[in-house]
């Protein structure tokens, strides 16, 4: 009877929890609204990146609730701010899955706090977009639910440093890398191509991140005799980097990598900048397709388009591909059904970056890159042949 | 040789401001026995204000400059007032936490007036080259170690001779016997907060000139502490000094030895210094009667 009893009770409670957990399956919409969670840092140096990767994803929810919404539903993004710390990451997850039943999730911040919420992310299911810093470890091996947008910082950087050695061959090399997980992709995508060109490399150093001096290894980047060099910085670091050359008198060939691709970045160089190669696989706000969407930014957004910069790009193609899924689902939303038209995603344009697609075991839409070079006279990024 | 002085003159550019932001804190601990770990967050609002008045106002550099000298004061006596004088008599410790506390809410305030953007603060004078004998430094650069010079002269006549300085040693002695002797401690903690935020800002302001403003600026109170400390904690003059000393050998390490000692070249001076002199060097030994 006892036992009867116990396996009664116990039939109950998995049933209510399965309950629940279906409810939980299908949460983060009603008849009206769908909301969509995005975890990005908002505040603190790294918030340049996180404001305005939020400020796309808007402008593609915008553009879709002028047109009636999506199957009749307006969409809506709620945000939490991880202050670019991979615990904060976590929890912003869980509030999100938990306690917002968010329907779908955007992001998520950088590669060491995105990575360290992949297996969370797995668990709670959620239709994921990871475009701020794309990194191999996020499709290797490709979970079901999250698809990443954009390309490799290794393969950017080998890239860009492939292209240089070409234009500039048997020149003297230098290389500045932050000492963290991004400098150490920047190190590799470098070293990657040194040695497939087989690069006469003089000088490497390594800075710790926040560092605003770089009088010593501008120094000895001089000293070393140094004809090309990647300053592998953000943006403060690669200001003060070309700031302190300018000083020096020194003038390297110089490449940037797309973190700190922004125009800002050309007015606080000052005319050193003019030059400067940068890699990237979203449009310049200078190209035909920028002023296309700064324009659209402009319209939809109103006074929130300013300071928009690539990473509002970046969150504009993400929000479109989202948008894009849900409306092939119809009106029987599921996420189930989200997730499998993510993968059937081919070819999406979306004017900012190559066309976007995924496929069965395919969770990285590889972006094709570019190679720019900066004109200071009107603080632009210019696509070289 | 070439490299040697260039690395000791950029090393002094550097150090000069470590040195500005480290009197700052030498400054509050003479005065109050408080570390201000808002010290950094405190220099970064100034420049920001700076900032802020030579791109909505005017870009004069004598107003921008005044202004950003009555913006620290200002903000230096608003955080005594509002946030520390309630703290009297609590214990140090708790003092303390609340600078940690304030250094959260300066730090992030950045974001919500302002924004993270790094910015340009172009004054029209400050940023370019000036190269004599072979050596280059920016003018801002320049104007820190003359300003750090100024500063330590004057320190040293304040302390020594000015009614203000000789109360300011006597709090710091002992606040109780300066009590009774007719000194205010309220009004020297005032001014110890005042002054602190004036010299850390204008550290900042110069700072900003060369390197540029941004949200990270609030690093520089992680510079300039160790000086205070090298220089010893209660040594306004010495913690000046001392920022030069950091700067040029945290250059010096940068130049000769692997990129990871820059960083630490610093502290590890700090620890071998404070082994031999634990009130640092130019800290006053505390000697107490038993």
């Amino acid at each position: 009877m006892l036992h009867a009893l116990k396996a009664a009770a116990l039939a109950a409670i998995a049933g209510l929890a399965l309950t629940q957990a279906a409810a939980a399956a299908e949460q983060g919409f009603t008849d009206s609204e769908i909301t969509v969670g995005e975890i990005n840092p908002y505040t603190g140096p790294p918030a340049l990146l996180g404001v305005a990767h939020a400020q796309g994803v808007k402008l593609a929810f915008a553009e879709a609730n002028a047109e009636g919404g999506i199957n009749g539903r307006k969409i809506k993004l709620i945000t939490e701010d991880d202050g670019y710390v991979p615990s904060r990451t976590l929890q912003a997850v869980r509030k999100f899955a938990d306690v917002d039943k968010v329907f779908a999730l955007m992001g998520v911040s950088g590669a060491a706090q995105s990575t360290a919420a992949l297996p969370l992310i797995e668990k709670t299911g959620l239709p994921t977009i990871i475009s701020v810093a794309p990194m191999p470890v996020q499709w290797t091996p490709p979970r079901k639910n999250i698809f990443v947008l954009g390309q490799a910082y290794e393969e950017g950087v080998r890239q860009l440093i492939n292209y240089l050695a070409d234009k500039n061959p048997g020149k003297k090399w230098a290389l500045v890398t932050q000492d963290d997980d991004y400098g150490l992709a920047v190190r590799d995508g470098f070293q990657a191509a040194a040695k497939e060109k087989k690069l006469n490399v003089v000088f490497t150093s390594t800075y710790k991140k926040g560092q605003t001096d770089f009088s010593s290894e501008m120094l000895r980047l001089k000293e070393s005799g140094a004809e090309m060099f990647m300053a592998g910085g953000i943006i403060s670091e690669n200001v003060a980097m070309m700031k302190e050359l300018e000083k020096l008198n020194v003038k390297p060939v110089t490449g940037i990598f797309w973190p700190g691709r922004i125009e800002a970045l050309l007015k606080l160089i000052g005319p050193a900048s003019d030059g400067l190669y940068a890699v990237d696989y979203v449009e310049p706000l200078a190209s035909p397709a920028g002023k296309a969407f700064v324009d659209k930014a402009k319209t939809l957004l109103g006074d929130e388009a300013k300071g928009i910069n690539r990473y509002t790009e970046v969150g504009y193609a993400a929000g479109r591909l989202l948008v894009d899924a849900i409306k092939r689902c119809g009106k029987d939303l599921t996420r189930a059904c989200t997730i499998a038209e993510l993968e059937k995603t081919k070819d999406l344009a979306t004017g900012v970056m190559a066309p976007i697609s995924f496929g069965p075991g395919n969770r990285f839409s590889s972006q094709v890159v570019k190679i720019m070079r900066a004109n200071h006279g009107d603080l632009s990024f210019v696509p070289v042949d | 040789m070439s490299f040697l002085i260039d690395l000791t003159v950029s090393g002094l550019a550097i150090g000069a401001l470590y040195g500005l932001i480290a009197m700052g804190f030498a400054v509050i601990y003479k005065a109050t026995g408080l570390v201000n770990f808002a010290q950094g967050e405190m220099t970064m609002i100034v420049a920001y204000l700076a900032w802020t008045i030579a791109t909505t106002l005017t870009g004069n550099v004598f107003v921008v400059v005044a202004g950003a000298v009555i913006g620290a004061a200002v903000l230096g006596l608003a955080i005594e007032r509002i946030v520390m004088r309630p703290m009297l008599g609590e214990p140090l410790f708790a003092g303390v936490m609340v600078t940690v506390a304030l250094a959260v809410i300066l730090r992030s305030s950045i974001t919500f007036i302002w924004d993270a953007y790094p910015h340009a603060l172009d004054l029209g004078v400050g940023r370019d080259v000036l190269r004599a004998g072979g050596l280059s430094l920016r003018g801002a650069q320049v104007a820190a170690i003359v300003t750090l010079l100024g500063l330590l002269a004057g320190f040293y006549v304040f302390f020594r001779f000015s009614k203000f300085g000789i109360a300011m040693r006597a709090v710091a002695a002992d606040d109780r016997a300066a009590l009774l002797m007719g000194v205010s401690a309220a009004r020297i903690h005032a001014l110890a907060w005042a002054a602190s935020s004036v010299i850390a800002g204008i550290g900042g302001v110069l700072f900003a000139m060369v390197y540029d403003l941004s949200p990270a600026m609030f690093a520089l109170g992680l510079k300039g502490f160790p000086a205070t400390i090298l220089g010893g904690l209660d040594s306004v003059l010495g913690s000046g000094v001392a920022g030069l000393i950091i700067g040029v050998t945290e250059n010096l390490a940068g130049g000769y030895l692997t990129p990871g000692m820059k960083d630490i070249a610093g502290f590890l001076m700090i620890i071998v210094v404070l082994m031999v002199r634990p009130f640092g060097l130019f800290g006053e030994r505390e000697i107490v009667r038993v």
